[in-house]
């Protein structure tokens, strides 16, 4: 080998900004047959769906075309509501580069009927959130939506 | 090793953009596989399954993300990557996974989703080449086609208008293929007078950009028995690569698949392969492909397959049809899909359930190959009724 470099503080490990040697190429993606009705759902009428499987006794939110666990099309969808409990929680102290954030921002994974969502929780103190917390989805207004995940602004304590 | 039959296939459209994700896709393959031989996924006992670049459908790990679709959910799931070689490949994983003993029933699916990468997937294959002595000249995958193309027909002498033959031949299959993206026939001029993309490969020499997926079942000797009457066996595999270094390489004949193709017939009791085969479905990626892998399958002299595709023993009612599915060039490349795709056609082939593009004669054996990685590796499935 010929060149030796050698970290030994995780700390000095850090992401930078590729700059101008970014790929000259990118992904773009479909939400797929269940995600165009799922978004389609919050974008005009501020719904959740699930998507039940009457077999395994299980409804998926996000709602999904079919049963992962006995492979049988979905075809009953389901409105779960707008309300869910914190199934589990992080609290981000620091951007992608290292500096401290301006303010902690706080993730959520919501349960929601059987599955969950991955969110922002807002109008909650760090000190103050626990897990089983109730928490409720607070949307864009309507001429906002894009038909996005980012419809639904965070999550808010009930 | 334990005998394995094919006892299920199923696919979905190749289109030139689905509306479907990934997994999606790789759901309405595997569900129409399964509903093929009556099976539900209880019955399954693994799952192997292929995709070629993550970089296609923009998802790095690609095989984890896929897994649910594939019938991967709680069972002993296996992704198998070999760039464009997947899809046959991922066939000889699942054998594997059957032939040792370990498992009775095995889902094999292969998915792709072309269509994510913006503004071609193309840009993707930029940093497959050397980064030290090749990526500054702004390598493509055509450059690699162009050279191989060139090299073949200097050696034998082969015109463009050669070349061109074989995506008349594939195309024309394509069309009574109802999983095929296209609509029209083409004619030998309609593929010269496309644009040069890299001298001397033109558009309509080229595959297309495609999204979908193609699943497979698999069975160890006596469930299959019990499971259907035709059962379609897996008669001999085989799998090899060549050196990545180019100029090592003849880029005249296809040595990556010589040895495979012994393999495989070797496994299989096959000594006259050229006689003895009765479908085969080479990768034809590129017309000329199809030629250069019909001559390393050893069912063509080398530098004697124009005349024979010229005389129609290619043809769906010549003596070895090939590419009776459409191929890459008529039904789409959605890459690994693509070679699955292949042997999916054989099953139905070889079943008599190919409707329109039956090959007549009761056609017993069949041969499928994909090939790929840095263009250098190679995978040859034997199948047989
Ligand atoms: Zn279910």
């Amino acid at each position: 080998m010929a060149i030796l470099e050698r970290i030994t503080r995780n700390i000095d490990n850090r992401f930078w900004d590729p700059g101008s040697e970014a790929f000259p190429v990118k992904n773009r993606y479909t939400a797929g047959m269940a995600g165009q009705r799922f978004f389609k759902e919050i974008k005009e009428n501020g719904k959740i769906f699930g998507s039940k499987c009457q077999s395994c006794k299980i409804t998926y939110v996000p709602a999904r075309i079919y049963c992962e666990r006995c492979f049988e099309r979905l075809e009953e969808w389901v409105d779960v509501g707008t309300e869910g409990t914190i199934y589990s929680f992080t609290v981000v102290y620091k951007t992608k580069s290292g500096k401290p954030k301006e303010s902690p921002s706080i993730i959520v994974a919501v349960k929601i009927a059987d599955g969950l969502l991955i969110h922002r929780l807002n109008g909650c103190s760090v000190e103050d959130i626990q897990i089983g917390m109730p928490v409720k989805a607070e949307f864009k207004p309507k001429a906002e939506r894009r038909g996005g995940i980012e419809d639904i602004k965070y999550f808010k304590p009930l | 090793m334990r005998k394995v039959a094919i006892v299920g296939a199923g696919m979905t459209k190749f289109v030139r953009r689905a509306l479907e994700t990934p997994k999606e896709l790789a759901y309405e393959a595997t569900k129409t596989a399964l509903d093929s031989c009556d099976l539900r996924l209880e019955d399954i006992d693994c799952v192997a399954h292929g995709s070629a670049p993550d970089a296609f459908d923009g998802i790095h790990q690609k095989g984890e993300y896929l897994a649910d679709g594939c019938g991967g959910w709680n069972k002993p799931t296996m992704r198998v990557y070999v760039g464009g070689g997947t899809g046959v490949h991922a066939i000889i994983h699942g054998w594997h996974h059957i032939a040792s003993g370990m498992f009775d029933t095995c889902l094999v699916v292969c998915e792709e989703k072309m269509s994510s990468a913006m503004p071609h997937a193309q840009g993707f294959f930029l940093t497959i080449f050397d980064a030290i002595t090749e990526r500054s000249l702004h390598p493509n995958l055509l450059w690699i086609f162009a050279l191989e193309m060139n090299r073949y027909m200097q050696r034998y002498g082969y015109t463009k208008e050669d070349m061109a033959l074989v995506a008349v031949n594939n195309k024309r299959n394509g069309l009574k293929n109802p999983a095929s993206q296209f609509k029209d026939e083409v004619t030998v001029e309609d593929v010269l007078n496309s644009e040069i993309m890299a001298y001397p490969v033109s558009r309509l020499d080229v595959s297309p950009v495609s999204d979908g997926a193609a699943a497979i079942v698999l069975a160890a000797e006596p469930v299959a028995r019990r499971l259907t009457d035709k059962p379609i066996w897996i008669e001999g595999v085989g799998w090899t690569l060549d050196t990545a270094y180019w100029g090592t390489r003849d880029l005249y004949y296809p040595r990556y698949l010589d040895k495979a193709a012994r393999m495989a017939y070797e496994m299989a009791g096959i000594r006259e392969p050229a006689k003895q085969i009765n479908i085969a479905e080479p990768y034809d990626p590129f017309g000329y492909k199809a030629l250069h892998h019909m001559e390393g399958l050893q069912l063509s002299p080398r530098g004697k397959t124009v005349e024979l595709l010229r005389d129609g023993h290619f043809a769906l009612d010549g003596n070895l049809p090939m590419c009776p599915s459409g191929g890459l060039l008529g039904v789409g490349n959605p890459i690994a899909a693509a070679g699955t795709m292949k042997v999916c056609e054989l099953f139905w082939q070889l079943r008599g359930e190919a409707g329109e593009r039956q090959v007549p004669g009761n056609p017993r054996l069949g041969v499928a190959q994909a090939w790929g990685d840095l263009m250098q590796v190679s995978s040859v499935v034997v199948v047989g009724n």
